[in-house]
């Protein structure tokens, strides 16, 4: 059986073989082909390619009063958070508000604790939010600490900038 | 380094609606199809028609090919040419010509369209021209398996898959097939030979 590919070409047909070689379908049947296939496989329809114009009003209209309501209640539920923080992080006697430098379960565990005056330095309470410039860095605040037995310091006040 | 995608990978992406598969594989096989379109049936409009409705055919699953029964370029041939045929077959009730190189008993050859008409020039070059109305002149069974053979380099058992016919078969009509070219042509390449 002979199954050989051809190898040995009439010469006969080079010019032809050069010729036709050069040929090819004409484009416009690869753009009938494809739109043939364009209908043949549709793009998968999401639900929101169905929306007309009124719909997409609608859904953007929707989506921003969802937006809205959201934020209004983050927005309303911000103060309870921030006064479960400051339950945690301060609290308030008489003379003014103490800001928690441990945590409220170790303050409220401790069983001794005691009241001390102390001059602290301005630039180490810049992080609890006290103003800081270069003229005043050097300052001291007057404050009052509640500190542990051990000595370690619970909460603070300030009650005199001087 | 580029790698090839098989003909038969493009095939399940394109029955996964892949358009690029399609493309791919249309732009892969439409020349060599065309062009044996167009010299087996003579026309460049007709050409253009069946290699459409070949694949048109493959997008549909009007034909289906199986992979494990060839390559999908021969799959493609043999729909080209059962169109072609097909499409003959409609113009016989107007012509119907017997060459006299048609000597193994099969149907009778019907010319190609534009022998049908007044020849027309579908190449530039001279030599070329001259062997393609040759060939469009030989039977259509004869046609088949020397334009297979001799432009698309196809092997007899891939020309006899194609055809739908015994390898020896195929042996004999290319055989008979050449030698009715050559006598057509012999006239011309003694002029030719002369200038």
């Amino acid at each position: 059986m002979d199954t050989r590919k051809t190898t040995n070409r009439d010469p006969l047909f080079d010019a032809l073989r050069a010729e036709v070689g050069r040929l090819d379908t004409p484009r416009g049947v690869e753009r009938e082909l494809l739109q043939a296939f364009a209908r043949q496989h549709p793009a998968r329809r999401r639900w929101y390619h169905g929306l007309t114009g009124r719909g997409w009003a609608l859904a953007a209209g929707v989506s921003g009063l969802a937006a809205g309501a959201l934020v209004l209640a983050f927005a309303l539920h911000t103060p309870d958070t921030d006064g479960d923080r400051a339950g945690a992080l301060a609290a308030r006697d008489d003379s003014g508000l103490f800001i928690a430098l441990d945590s409220a379960e170790r303050i409220a565990a401790e069983p001794a604790p005691r009241m001390v005056a102390a001059d602290v330095p301005r630039a180490s309470l810049a992080a609890l939010g006290v103003p800081l410039t270069p003229e005043n860095a050097g300052d001291s605040v007057r404050a009052e600490m509640l500190v542990a037995a051990d000595g370690q310091p619970l909460a603070l006040r300030l009650s005199a900038i001087q | 380094m580029t790698i090839t995608t098989s003909d038969t990978e493009l095939l399940r992406q394109m029955r996964s609606g892949g358009a690029d598969a399609f493309a791919a594989l249309y732009r892969r096989h439409q020349g060599p199809l065309y062009r044996f379109a167009l010299l087996r049936c003579g026309s460049a409009d007709t050409a253009a028609d069946v290699v459409q409705e070949t694949f048109m055919g493959l997008l549909t699953e009007r034909f289906r090919f199986d992979p494990l029964r060839g390559q999908l370029q021969h799959f493609l041939f043999g729909v080209a040419r059962n169109l072609i045929l097909k499409n003959e077959t409609a113009h016989q009730r107007h012509v119907v010509l017997s060459g006299p190189d048609d000597e193994d008993g099969d149907a009778g050859a019907e010319p190609p369209d534009d022998a049908a008409c007044p020849l027309g020039r579908l190449l530039d070059n001279e030599a070329a021209e001259e062997v393609r109305r040759a060939l469009a002149l030989l039977a259509p069974h004869y046609r088949d398996a020397v334009i297979l053979y001799e432009m698309h380099e196809l092997s007899y058992a891939e020309i006899a898959d194609v055809c739908q016919v015994d390898i020896g078969t195929v042996r004999s009509r290319l055989s008979r097939g050449r030698a009715a070219l050559a006598k057509r042509l012999a006239g011309w390449r003694a002029m030719a030979g002369a200038a």
